[in-house]
């Protein structure tokens, strides 16, 4: 039988990051997925490494601290992942949005991050097609994005190299413990894999293996939507978001956006994704739908709707696929990067919502000193499953 | 081992070739989606009309058994392009 240092379950960009930054310090790492690696959510989301939606403090401060490791990366694996850092826009339909964004704007300028307002005719010059009624935007000058699925490619051959065994289409039907309910093995469907540490990076299905060692992790599917656009001219120049989205996000409720109740219902906020392929990707929608990753005909006019509304060039431009995707999500919008005290030797790295992306060079980074027992970059309390005790 | 053949497109729509298929292949695809979410075959404007019987093809070709047997891409919407202005509704 086989044994590992370290057993990562899930093949998405959570699993590929922790997987690589374990084989990195040299971790005997074992890395199970159920199906292809990025077949679940890193297949079916967006590209974003962005502080532009996160919330003021802590939230931000990490998120940039995985820009910078972004940063590294690019250097460190020879993967071409479509890394590009050209910043990204929030744009303002109203005052009434413009104070709220300034009031934001200043506290993250106060802390130190590279933000600032956009006035009517600056944000016009910088994106031309934008609709004219637009009366200013912000700009967040270190935001980048990337193409999901190559970095997760790129990480697990890259951990591969480091001596990480993968196995793919391998399903873990069990986490088995020791008598004092420490963890001693993982058993697949191709067999036992002997290890005292399991990390469970499984996402949407992180739930299930918690279940095997008898865990609650709160953590559901939210379903998104996207619209895929045909090859065409760049419409815009970098990631553009209606700054309604944050609070599409976060569910403030004391602010409404003037936007029809039907896409209020459907959790529809407008997001411009432009790709290196030039393609150009439309989101954004948030709904519970279960496991259910069909699309439906009224988020995909709902999106086109607000992307009009927001580029009315794009009226004559040609929608080519929809598809949807699960993120899993959090009640209180932070992941769980935690060693779970009443297993010992079991670890979550789950539950990023929109953010798995964006946050995965930091999970990675993290989860990995936690297994070394090296100090973590950035204290982990607010990380802790211990969180969600009563 | 490059083959002259490895030049040859093979999705026309993002100009994939047989030999970035291959080595697609050889970097774990084991389906059709596996193959676009590596190499964008498929992914185009024809959303994989042309190339997906050549890329059943040739993963038949390269992984016999280890092919995964249900392997086609997912249908999604729309079924042919529609511009943002019909969808959308204004």
């Amino acid at each position: 039988m086989k044994s590992y240092d370290a057993v990562v379950i899930g093949g998405g960009v959570i699993g590929t990051s922790v997987a690589y930054y374990l084989s990195k310090k040299g971790v005997k790492v074992a890395l199970v997925e159920k199906g292809d690696i990025a077949s679940g959510t890193s297949g079916r989301c967006d590209g974003n490494v962005l502080i532009a939606d996160k919330q003021i403090g802590f939230d931000t401060k990490m998120t940039y601290d995985s820009q910078l490791l972004f940063k590294e990366l690019v250097s460190e694996i020879p993967y071409d992942f479509d890394y590009t850092q050209r910043g990204s826009i929030y744009i303002i339909e109203s005052e009434e949005e413009f104070k709220v964004a300034k009031e934001y704007v200043k506290k993250q300028v106060e802390d130190g991050y590279p933000m600032r307002m956009m006035d009517k005719s600056e944000i016009h010059d910088d994106e031309p097609y934008l609709a004219e009624d637009i009366i200013g935007g912000v700009e967040i000058g270190c935001d980048a994005s990337v193409n999901p699925m190559a970095l997760v490619f790129g990480l697990s051959l890259e951990a591969k190299k480091n001596g990480a065994e993968i196995f793919d289409y391998t399903y873990v039907k069990n986490i088995r413990l020791d008598k004092k309910g420490a963890v001693k093995a993982v058993e697949t469907d191709q067999g036992m894999l002997i290890t005292k540490c399991v990390v469970n990076c499984a996402g949407v299905w992180a739930p299930e293996i918690g279940n095997m060692v008898g865990l609650d992790i709160p953590i559901k599917p939210r379903q998104g939507q996207l619209l895929v656009a045909e090859k065409t001219f760049p419409v815009g120049k970098r990631k553009i978001v209606e700054f309604g989205y944050m609070m599409a996000k976060f569910g403030d409720e004391n602010y409404k956006r003037n936007v029809s109740p039907e896409l209020e219902d459907l959790g529809i906020a407008f997001v411009f994704e432009p790709t290196l392929s030039n393609n150009f990707l439309i989101g954004s929608s948030r709904a519970f739908t279960g496991f259910d990753t069909r699309v439906s005909i009224e988020v995909m006019q709902g999106l086109a709707e607000r992307a009009v509304r927001f580029f009315p060039v794009m009226a004559d431009i040609h929608v080519i696929r929809a598809y949807a995707g699960l993120r899993p999500y959090v009640e209180d919008h932070m992941p769980i990067i935690s060693k779970v005290d009443e297993v010992p030797g079991f670890y979550i790295a789950a539950g990023h919502e929109g953010d798995g992306i964006g946050l995965s060079q930091i999970t990675g980074k993290l989860i990995s000193q936690m297994i070394t027992g090296e100090e973590t970059i950035v204290p982990t309390d607010s990380l802790s499953i211990n969180r969600f005790k009563k | 081992m490059k083959n002259e053949d490895d030049d040859i497109i093979i999705c026309r729509c993002e100009e994939i070739t047989l030999g970035e298929i291959k080595q697609a292949i050889r970097e774990g695809a084991r389906d059709v989606t596996g193959i676009k979410r590596r190499t964008r075959a498929g992914m185009g404007l024809c959303q994989g009309r042309t190339c997906e019987k050549l890329v059943q093809k040739i993963l038949k070709e390269q992984l016999g058994e280890k092919a995964e047997k249900i392997s086609s891409l997912t249908s999604r919407p729309p079924v042919r392009p529609i511009t943002f202005g019909t969808l959308g509704g204004k």
